[in-house]
């Protein structure tokens, strides 16, 4: 088996062993080139330093690593089936590590989903410590449209650069995925190539909504509206309860964007969260988010 | 002939399911990609709808989302089919409008049945 540097081969190559090590996964979640791309560009994956494995000129492996000052994430780790229990994951993990060592990396995280004991227990291996579970949640679209939120008072329509200024002002720690830099880079996906369907929508830009209540409680959430999904779900209590904050901004949003299905990902299970699941969302999955230092 | 729509990316679930249904006399149409199977669905109307919830570029949750709004797919069975836990399965297939759930590996002996049983008589 020899490891080589992702680089050296398409996003189409990529993105059909990447799917074959997700094919009997426990959340199965494959991606197309498009997608696989728009994932590296927004997450900051340095293809330069992620491994790919092969074996008899095979690809039976493969992991990314991200970069962002002097922090390091590791993604999209797997081994294919014909691979699997050889050390190929070991080997991976061992080279991303050390690529993100190289470049001076003070901590590398990564997310693993709930109940993946296999890689749980390898990440360990490695000295991971788990930091706090995370939650992937949904919400299907409403079929009867919503009225005003009774305790609403103003609501202020903001573009891509306001939803920018608002996630650089969160004082906890997001996850990997939703920090301000993932977010940023979100401008930088290149437009896709028109098929005459209409369908699928690219959007390039965050659009954000500033909600104020009769009780002077404010809150705000950052979004990305495609023709089908709400996606990089954020929301931001400036004053107020939490949770009845939460389920005021999003009924908002959602009496905004009636038609499309909203996905939450990577978020704490706390008092937002509940004001998640009063307006109307549902855990899918959790993962856990873990961190080397 | 009934018309069944698979919206399934993985080559041999589709092969497999394929060579399980024709025999029972069903005209199957396939798409591999959650915005494939919207358009087909659209042109071709199909009496059934088998989608795998895991799909490489929308997933199956949003494409049944997306049916649902049009009328014309408001009673077209939908079935989820789907490697999810059972009980993730479950709830995901009934809160987006399904009108049932298969959970993979599915049963060859049974699935004609379970088919036939949600198709308009």
């Amino acid at each position: 088996m020899e490891l080589v540097p992702a680089n050296l081969f398409t996003f189409d190559e990529l993105t059909a062993a990447y799917n074959q090590t997700r094919v009997d996964y426990l959340v199965p979640m494959p991606m197309n080139v498009a997608r696989l791309r728009e994932y590296a560009l927004v997450y900051d994956v340095n293809l330069n330093l992620s491994a790919v494995a092969l074996q008899n000129g095979e690809m039976v492996g493969l992991g990314m690593v991200g970069l962002r000052d002097r922090r390091g994430w590791v993604t999209r780790l797997g081994v294919l089936p014909a691979g699997r229990r050889q050390g190929i994951g070991t080997a991976i993990m061992e080279t991303l590590l050390d690529a993100a060592t190289a470049r001076q990396a003070r901590a590398v995280w990564l997310e693993v989903i709930k109940g993946n004991v296999a890689g749980h227990s390898l990440f360990k291996k490695f000295g991971f410590v788990k930091t706090r579970e995370l939650i992937v949640g949904r919400r299907p679209p409403a079929p009867n449209a919503p009225g005003p939120h009774p305790g609403l008072k103003r609501v202020s329509y903001l573009e891509h650069a306001d939803a920018i200024h608002l996630l650089e002002q969160r004082p906890e720690r997001p996850n990997w995925l939703l920090e301000t830099e993932s977010m940023r880079n979100v401008r930088h996906v290149p437009a896709l190539p028109q098929d005459g369907s209409g369908i699928v929508q690219t959007v390039r830009n965050l659009s954000a909504l500033m909600v104020e209540l009769a009780d002077g409680s404010q809150g705000w959430v950052t979004y990305q509206a495609t023709f089908l999904q709400l996606t990089r779900i954020v929301v931001g209590v400036l004053k107020g309860e939490p949770a009845a904050v939460t389920a005021a901004v999003l009924h908002t949003l959602h009496r905004h964007h009636q038609q499309q299905d909203a996905i939450v990902e990577n978020i704490p299970d706390d008092a937002v969260w509940q004001g998640f699941r009063q307006a109307g969302y549902f855990e899918v999955f959790r993962r856990i988010e873990m961190q080397k230092s | 002939m009934k018309k069944i729509l698979q919206i399934e990316d993985h080559p041999a679930s589709r092969l497999l399911i394929e060579r399980i249904l024709q025999p029972h006399g069903y005209e199957i149409l396939h798409a591999d990609t959650g915005e494939g199977g919207i358009t087909l669905a659209l042109a071709e109307k199909p009496d059934l709808i088998l989608i795998d919830m895991g799909l490489p570029d929308i997933d199956g949750q949003t494409v049944v989302t997306h049916l649902r709004q049009n009328p014309n797919f408001s009673r077209v069975p939908i079935v989820a089919i789907t490697a999810w836990p059972p009980e993730t399965a479950a709830e995901m297939a009934q809160r987006y409008g399904c009108d049932g759930c298969i959970v993979k590996p599915i049963d060859i002996a049974r699935f004609p049945a379970e088919i036939a049983a949600y198709l308009p008589r």
